[in-house]
């Protein structure tokens, strides 16, 4: 079942807190959390999360198209590393 | 830089008439038939002629190869492209085997590691940097912020990463 619209999305209080200063601050700095839960809003486009995975802050960059997901959801759990082959890598 | 890239391994015979199972390594699997004659490490050179796809991978004929025993014979054996047979990419697009191995500065020019592996977890690319005597890697968004220069000619990246990023 999914979650009750009324109650608008679920997000650690501290994220909201941690996001808040840095945008007032306009420091370029990762905001390490370990909430991997909280759904990611509108107002952390264009900020730099570390999102723990158990073992270590991966980073993430919110993009627009990231808003209404899980912040877990972009910091797997398990490593791997497969073949460099012909995959390629686009920098934003 | 490398001049061969592992793009496929042979796991095994398929059939009784000298087709192998071929497990590709390619970003499209299909795209391993397109990299033209593909070389073994001791430098055997093999043209593979994908035929049909199977569970786990491809069944492949491949030249010199007719009997079941030579196709069991290779079983294990990692096929390699030749690094200019990849086609060119456009500005800001990079081959994962070119980056791997390149050294990390930073803007002060102070070394902060080495890229060990390109992973994307969904958000924008990131660059796993190993530094000699450090227990992790760290993980580098693979940003215009980020990365401001990717120099492959000189093997190196200068990177201007977010604070807190790196340990001090």
């Amino acid at each position: 079942m999914s979650r009750s619209v009324w109650k608008g999305p679920f997000v650690d209080s501290y994220v909201l807190k941690k996001a808040e200063k840095t945008r007032e601050s306009g420091r370029n700095e990762v905001i390490k959390i370990w909430s991997r839960r909280s759904t990611i809003l509108p107002q952390f486009v264009g900020l730099t999360f570390g999102v723990y995975n158990g073992q270590k802050h991966i980073p993430v960059n919110v993009s627009e198209d990231m808003i209404g997901q899980k912040f877990g959801e972009y910091a797997p759990t398990r490593t791997y590393y497969g073949h460099a082959a012909d995959k390629k890598a686009k920098r934003k | 830089m490398d001049d061969k890239v592992c793009v496929g391994a042979i796991a095994g015979s398929f059939g009784v008439r000298g087709e192998v199972r071929l497990k590709s390594f390619c970003a499209e699997p299909e795209a391993i038939g397109d990299y033209g004659p593909l070389t073994t490490k001791e430098g055997t050179s093999f043209t593979v002629t994908v035929t049909r796809p199977i569970k786990n991978g491809f069944a492949a004929r491949l030249s010199g190869v007719s009997s079941k025993e030579a196709a069991d014979g290779l079983k294990g054996t990692q096929l390699f492209a030749p690094r200019d047979a990849l086609p060119a990419l456009p500005d800001d697009e990079f081959y994962h085997a070119d980056l791997i191995g390149l050294a990390v500065l930073d803007t002060g020019g102070a070394e902060l590691g080495e890229v060990r592996a390109v992973h994307n977890h969904g958000a924008t690319d990131l660059l796993e940097v190993f530094k000699r005597g450090y227990k992790s890697t760290v993980l580098l968004p693979f940003t215009r912020e980020a990365v401001p220069t990717v120099d492959l000619t000189s093997g190196r990246i200068i990177a201007d990463p977010p604070e807190g990023l790196f340990p001090e």
